[in-house]
């Protein structure tokens, strides 16, 4: 006959768990098994390969260690990791000690859970100071939390997350539990003397303030209320940010078998808004915030709203897409295609269109084998363009104006605005007229353009480079050769060029050409965002100057008598509010020819 | 038999304010307030790409958005590309593209 050790007081712990795990399994289940077709393939491909192996060694760094906060903040990493890390130790060592003690690999889980309680006299020596060891840890990381709470400031940040009804029912009940555990633990120390150096000594201490009739009583309710504890947190999980406790799992592994986010969301999507755990990690990174222009839009609160039912379109279309906070996010979630993606499906019903007059857009087929694309805000710089015509003449290279008469849009901005049909169309249409031209290098001025270029357009063998990379590599093959002066140049990083296509290096081996390069406080992956992007639709003129001066202030500060950038639109949003001539890289390098 | 002075060639064109659905303009104002600062300079249509290949223009949909006239309102909404640079240009700073997007949405197509 199997032993099932039951007692009464495990009542609540179990109901939690089946609750929990069964709710789990079925949304975690059901979400795998109605990814689209083409997802399902590419899981079934890669889950006997090294992609697994990969995906549980990253499981174990970023659920248990959580290594990418470390990176970003270490008293935030020490709180996060104390808690998941110790706990999941006081899980296993636990399990360690029931199954040593009574000489069975199999054991309820309730018993290792509740062990002293079971078994107040099982002592094995090293273990117990383990388990108090572990617990301490738990607890060191609990209070950190609760400092977090009230003083955010403490761990750097600014601002921290505001909760739901669900968050606040999980973080009470996660704050009761590991206390309880010490006193339930302390209090069974003070009845059987038992218990290493936490539980042991809190024991006597709880001797001799309690007359040793009551002990016996106090104990049993200790125990009732860590395990209702147990039982209440785990039945808020599902509906708490904690439920990114377990959903990060598979979202490392789906990730490892390269299963895609879509703009067009799939439920990879909701096993990504899961994974969130609101450590509001998105939130300081966020110039909006910074600049006190929206508190209540950031990706945390995004995730969470369409997680609780549909986020706003309006809350939707509040952001850069910068990519300032996905670069932050310690679980990896594709913060701007989600935000896309809610985008996409606000405005399924608003994005009719009809651009059947682009096809007249008139268009002579050139004998150049290398195009320029100006793009609609490239258009608006057209210094930049004449910059382009003097380095190729220079260079002795036939470049074919695409859009020199007129031109269309490259899709992007309708595609960040979740219009994805609409952005195909023009895609169409720009694809058949470069693959028709002849071209083999398509090089564009603007990084919008240069970014759904490489992403989205397929077009074939044509090679797609940013003028930057363009005039870098003229003069690496010495075909263009400038002047070097002592004029300092602050550099600039556009958001879709560094964040989005990782091009830092060539803006800057070609500004080291022409003069002293200075980088401002933030840069490369950690530039900030000048406030013009296309991708927020509601941001008056006057929000967008007040971040571009920020910006602008901090190249200032570097001391140069230039602001650089690759981006026309940057270049315009710069030069509205800094003090210092803002150059385009192209204009600052035709100015040294 | 009645002489014919060639008044009927033109379509009917009779604006009817009254029957003119106008809340929409003033939906968009209040989401947009930079709106209001419009001085129809034209300088959003002479940039405008889609305006350089067909009718549409800002200044039309401006107009055709405070006379409430939805119907041909949506048809110009349907050139608009979103490139954005009619709001780079806007001497004024109004946010041209925010009222486009949320002409759209108030007015969704069929």
């Amino acid at each position: 006959m199997v032993n099932l050790y039951f007692e009464p007081f495990i009542i609540p712990f179990c109901i939690g768990v089946v609750f929990l795990f069964s709710v789990m399994w079925t949304k975690f289940i059901s979400w795998i098994s109605a990814l689209p077709k083409s997802d399902r393939r590419m899981i079934r491909r890669n889950i006997f390969s090294s992609a697994t192996l990969m995906a549980l060694w990253e499981a174990f760094r970023e659920c248990l260690l959580h290594l990418r906060i470390m990176r970003v903040n270490g008293r935030l990493w020490y709180m996060h990791t104390s808690l998941a890390f110790g706990w999941f130790l006081l899980i296993v060592f636990g399990k360690v000690e029931a199954i040593l003690y009574l000489k069975s690999p199999v054991v309820p889980i309730y018993v290792d859970v509740f062990f002293r309680k079971y078994f107040p006299f099982a002592h094995i020596g090293w273990l117990g100071v383990v388990m108090d060891a572990l617990l301490l840890f738990v607890l060191s990381g609990l209070t950190a939390a609760i400092i977090k709470r009230f003083r955010p400031s403490v761990y750097g940040m600014k601002r921290t997350t505001t909760h739901t009804l669900g968050d606040k029912l999980a973080l009470s009940t996660l704050w009761f539990i590991f206390p309880l555990r010490l006193l339930a633990e302390s209090f069974n120390s003070a009845i059987y003397d038992s218990g290493s150096f936490l539980t042991g000594s809190l024991g006597v201490v709880l001797a001799a303030i309690f007359p040793s009739k009551a002990l016996p009583y106090i104990n049993e309710t200790m125990w009732w209320c860590y395990s209702i504890a147990l039982g209440l947190f785990f039945v808020s999980v599902p509906v708490s940010r904690y439920l990114h406790i377990f959903a990060e799992i598979p979202l490392v592994f789906l990730r490892s078998f390269k299963v895609r986010t879509s703009v067009r969301a799939t439920t990879f999507t909701k096993l990504q808004l899961a994974a969130c755990s609101r450590c509001g990690i998105c939130i300081d990174p966020c110039q909006l915030a910074a600049n006190e222009i929206s508190c209540d839009t950031q990706s945390v609160y995004l995730l969470r709203d369409e997680r609780e039912g549909g986020a706003s379109l309006a809350k939707a279309d509040s952001c850069l897409l910068c990519g300032r906070c996905e670069r932050m996010c310690p679980v990896g979630i594709k913060l701007d295609t989600i935000r896309t993606s809610v985008r996409h499906n606000r405005r399924k019903d608003t994005s009719t269109f009809d651009y059947g007059y682009i096809a007249s857009a008139d268009v002579t087929l050139p004998s150049a084998k290398t195009g320029f694309f100006s793009g609609c805000m490239g258009r608006l710089t057209p210094s930049v363009q004449a910059s382009m015509k003097k380095i190729a003449d220079k260079s002795g290279i036939a470049i074919w104006f695409i859009d020199q008469e007129e031109g269309i849009c490259c899709g992007r901005p309708q595609r960040m605005a979740g219009n994805i049909d609409a952005a195909d169309s023009m895609r169409e249409r720009i694809e058949e007229m470069v693959v028709e031209s002849g071209i083999t290098t398509l090089v564009t001025s603007c990084p919008i353009c240069l970014r759904t270029f490489t992403e989205d357009y397929n077009l074939g063998d044509i090679r797609i480079i940013h003028h930057s990379q363009f005039i870098a590599e003229l003069m690496e093959q010495g075909l263009l050769d400038v002047e070097h002066t002592e004029a300092g140049f602050a550099y600039h990083d556009p958001c879709e060029l560094g964040r989005g296509l990782k091009i830092y290096d060539q803006p800057r081996q070609v500004i080291a050409r022409l003069g002293q390069l200075h980088e401002p406080a933030h840069h490369r992956d950690n530039a900030l965002c000048c406030g013009g992007s296309l991708a927020h639709m509601g941001l008056e003129l006057d929000k967008r100057v007040m971040i571009a001066s920020s910006v602008s202030r901090e190249l200032e500060q570097t001391g140069a008598d230039c602001i650089v950038t690759s981006c026309p639109l940057c270049k315009k949003m710069l030069a509205k509010s800094s003090n210092l001539r803002v150059a385009d890289i192209a204009e600052a390098v035709s100015e040294h020819i | 038999m009645m002489k014919k002075f060639g008044f009927t060639i033109n379509a009917k064109r009779a604006i009817d304010l009254d029957i003119n659905d106008r809340s929409i303009a003033r939906q968009v104002a209040a989401r947009v307030p930079s709106w209001s600062l419009c001085i129809g300079c034209g300088g959003c249509s002479a940039t405008c790409t889609a305006g350089a290949l067909t009718d549409y223009n800002f200044r039309k949909l401006h107009l055709l958005a405070r006379r409430g006239e939805t119907s041909a309102l949506r048809k110009q909404l349907n050139n608009c590309m979103l490139c954005g640079k009619c709001t780079l240009q806007c001497p004024r700073g109004v946010n041209t593209r925010g009222v486009i997007a949320a002409l759209m949405e108030l007015l969704p197509g069929e």
